[in-house]
């Protein structure tokens, strides 16, 4: 096995196929494993908090990377997917009892069906015209959970009960650590899940639609069935986020899933690299960890320049209405594209290529 | 490679199991930590901010006369811009800090707080008066100082009676949790006591510019009295709106828009309206002022530039205080069910007149049931009535 990229060359498919080519890489992944173990002992329990909440996030990128990124379909519905995965699981463990991990199951499957449904007019419609559809989703769906006194009760958000496992109520000190294996564990499930849909038929499929959609039902991919397909598997994803935020939030509302949600998460796939999984985790905790970030610095200079702590959310605003542009103007393909240039410069040194 | 996958996978697994307590540094931290949400830059932040600004003034006041029996009070004031999910991660901030009591502001956030402040035992005002929080058995941690929105409508509705029995009301709401409160209430009201009233309910539209649309609707209704449950600025739009409309329409304003901000607002158009507050605002001669007064001329603030809701922060935070001192006079050690006992046991709070005392008990959060209703003229409150009650 070649220790670096340099000069690897295959003799079978079963070794073109491998997710890992080389020592080098290898040697990451266990780093970033013996990172995640140690994440929880290292950072206090705010941080940790947020961790969470980009474990969360990551999940629902990922699933959105796969509709947008990887099939071309472009949606601004996420926020609205989201929510049908919050309530649909909330409800289940609330009024009928499930168990949560069973209910999170269905959350996954109802909001592939509800996703699928909705995509059902990327099947004349593409781009803009997709886009517009696709807020009307969004926005029928909120209109739907906002509007419909019976999902909450009629008294406007719904209350999940705390995380119980086997009987054990998760206690408050340790509410986040124990969150941290349950986003983390589903998390590498996700993008393990999500690496290996791109080695097969269907993940290939997705992307032929991407690249050209003609050429691609030239040669013989049934579009109806993959553009369904993309919208049901990311929206599966997208439901497991939710389903994750209603247990991990203990509050359904709502006021949580708006079209802000859904562009946020359309800057974390753009910002993190449209078409790579790997780029939807690092956009996640990129946008995740802005706002946070900010406040800190904020925070610190309070004493010299006290606009910046004044005018806080604003500020968090402009920031990431900046990063975007920024982004779109000198990487579009985000910060995986720059991760992967920087393994270049590391590899070719001395040489530029 | 898979091998790999599931190795890790299962560490992960197993390491959930037996980790550590990842809690913050308990212990002996002399300080008195208050979580305090704020709504500095979000949908209510016109009355948000001078009532956070009460709340912090009045914590500065105690620490400058030496705290709470020796224990300074540690105020954590965070902005949520009025929005739920943030006002949650806020909170879970205030628990990380190991806060032993919770200074909220609106409904939607109270409300859905509620639960977790019942799991975490931690006990919550908040400017929200939602009838559901004074009941101590769906909202046992929640405590309310001021007549609920409900008790407030109740007022306006019993005063409207009076005028005129068979009135059109239309209520103009925030299209929210904190607006549609006392909708079911006030029908039920209406009803119980046999009134000829008529009702109907508007949702405002957030950062409408004019609401001449639902203005129309409630003309149409035949609406002779224009309740609002909502903050100043678009009460004051709404009144505006009348006044250009030239529409035979009384606006009465509940606690929210009932101030000093509605009526600079809306100039001259705000003359001859009604409000029902249940806080003294700065220009009457209550003798529950004079600390504030005091305290604001050491500092250089204009009291009556910051209006009532200063007021307001100020006495919320006061009751909460009066709570912590008394678990502290009880011996007992500041937790929450402590700190909650403690409220519910405390002798009614004195505000100086500003506010009928407050009053908790261990049936009943409810802490004050008196509104006084105020008419405008010449940019002015005057009293039309004192301390009323809703109808018994």
């Amino acid at each position: 096995m070649a220790a670096t990229a340099a000069g690897v060359f295959h003799t079978s498919y079963a070794s073109e196929l491998r997710l890992r080519h080389t020592t080098a890489e290898r040697l990451r992944l266990v780093l970033v494993f013996a990172g995640l173990l140690a994440l929880p002992w290292l950072v206090n329990t705010y941080w940790l908090g947020i961790v969470n909440t980009i474990g969360i996030a990551a999940i629902g990128a990922v699933g959105l990377n796969i509709l947008v990124g990887f099939t071309g379909q472009i949606s601004l519905g996420q926020g609205g997917f989201l929510a049908v995965g919050a309530f649909t699981s909330g409800l289940l463990v609330q009024r009928a009892g499930l168990p949560v991990p069973l209910a999170m199951l269905a959350a996954v499957l109802v909001t592939a069906a509800v996703g699928t449904f909705f995509g059902l007019p990327a099947l004349r419609l593409k781009g803009l015209y997709l886009a517009i559809a696709t807020i009307a989703s969004q926005e029928i769906i909120i209109f739907v959970v906002r509007r419909w006194g019976w999902l909450t009760g009629g008294q406007g958000f719904l209350d999940v009960d705390r995380l119980t496992i086997l009987g054990w109520r998760v206690p408050r000190t340790s509410f986040e650590f124990v969150w941290y294996w349950v986003i983390a564990g589903l998390a590498v499930l996700a993008v393990v899940t999500a690496r290996n849909l791109f080695r097969t038929a269907l993940g290939r499929s997705f992307m032929a639609v991407r690249d050209h959609d003609i050429a691609a039902a030239a040669i013989g991919v049934d579009l109806t069935r993959t553009k369904l397909l993309a919208f049901a598997v990311s929206s599966g994803y997208v439901g497991l986020a939710g389903a994750l935020t209603a247990h991990y939030t203990q509050t359904v509302t709502w006021e949580r899933f708006t079209i802000d949600v859904s562009i946020q998460y359309l800057a974390m796939i753009i910002v993190g690299g449209l078409g790579s999984v790997a780029g939807a985790v690092y956009g996640a905790a990129f946008i995740m960890l802005l706002p946070p970030l900010l406040a800190e610095l904020a925070d610190a200079l309070r004493a010299r320049v006290p606009l910046l702590a004044d005018q806080l959310p604003a500020v968090q605003a402009a920031a990431f209405g900046l990063v975007i542009v920024l982004f779109l103007l000198f990487e579009p393909r985000g910060l995986d594209r720059i991760w992967r240039r920087a393994k270049d410069y590391v590899r070719f040194w001395p040489f530029r290529y | 490679m898979r091998k790999l996958t599931l190795v890790a996978v299962a560490t992960v697994l197993l390491a959930g199991c037996g980790g550590p307590t990842a809690g913050g540094d308990n212990a002996d931290n002399k300080d008195i930590v208050v979580g305090v949400l704020a709504d500095l830059t979000g949908a209510t932040a016109d009355v948000g901010k001078p009532y956070n600004e009460g709340m912090l003034a009045y914590v500065d006041n105690v620490n400058a006369k030496g705290g709470v029996n020796g224990h300074k009070i540690k105020a954590i004031s965070e902005d949520y811009q009025y929005k739920v999910p943030v006002a949650e991660e806020k909170y879970k901030k205030f628990v990380g800090e190991n806060a032993v009591a919770i200074q909220g502001w609106g409904t939607g956030d109270s409300e859905a707080l509620r639960s977790k402040v019942k799991d975490d035992q931690l006990p919550f005002m908040s400017a929200s008066y939602a009838e559901v929080l004074t009941d101590p058995t769906r909202s046992p941690y929640n405590f309310v100082v001021a007549p609920t929105y409900s008790d407030q409508l109740r007022v306006a509705i019993d005063h409207i009676a009076a005028q005129d029995p068979a009135a059109q009301i239309a209520v103009l709401h925030h299209d929210s949790p904190f607006g549609t409160a006392p909708l079911a209430d006030a029908e039920k009201w209406i009803k119980n006591k046999g009134y000829r009233l008529g009702f109907k309910a508007y949702p405002m539209k957030a950062g409408a510019t004019d609401h001449v649309g639902i203005l129309q609707q409630a003309k149409a209704q035949g609406a002779k009295y224009v309740v609002i449950q909502n903050v100043s600025s678009p009460a004051a739009v709404v009144a505006k709106d009348i006044a250009a409309q030239k529409l035979d329409m009384k606006i009465v304003c509940l606690n929210w828009c009932a101030d000093e901000l509605f009526m600079k607002i809306a100039g001259p158009a705000a003359e001859g309206h009604l409000m029902i507050q249940p806080f003294a605002p700065p220009s009457s001669a209550k003798p529950g002022l004079q600390p504030i007064r005091e305290y604001c001329q050491g500092k250089g603030v204009d009291l009556d530039a910051k209006g009532l809701h200063f007021v307001q922060g100020w006495y919320t935070m006061h009751a909460m205080v009066k709570g912590i001192e008394k678990t502290l006079a009880d011996g007992k050690e500041l937790t929450g069910p402590n700190i909650r006992a403690g409220l519910e046991t405390m002798p009614a709070v004195d505000t100086g007149g500003v506010i009928g005392p407050i009053k908790f008990s261990a049936d009943s959060h409810r802490g004050a049931t008196a509104s006084s209703i105020y008419r405008v003229s010449g940019g002015k409150f005057t009293e039309v009535a004192a301390g009323v009650t809703p109808k018994a």
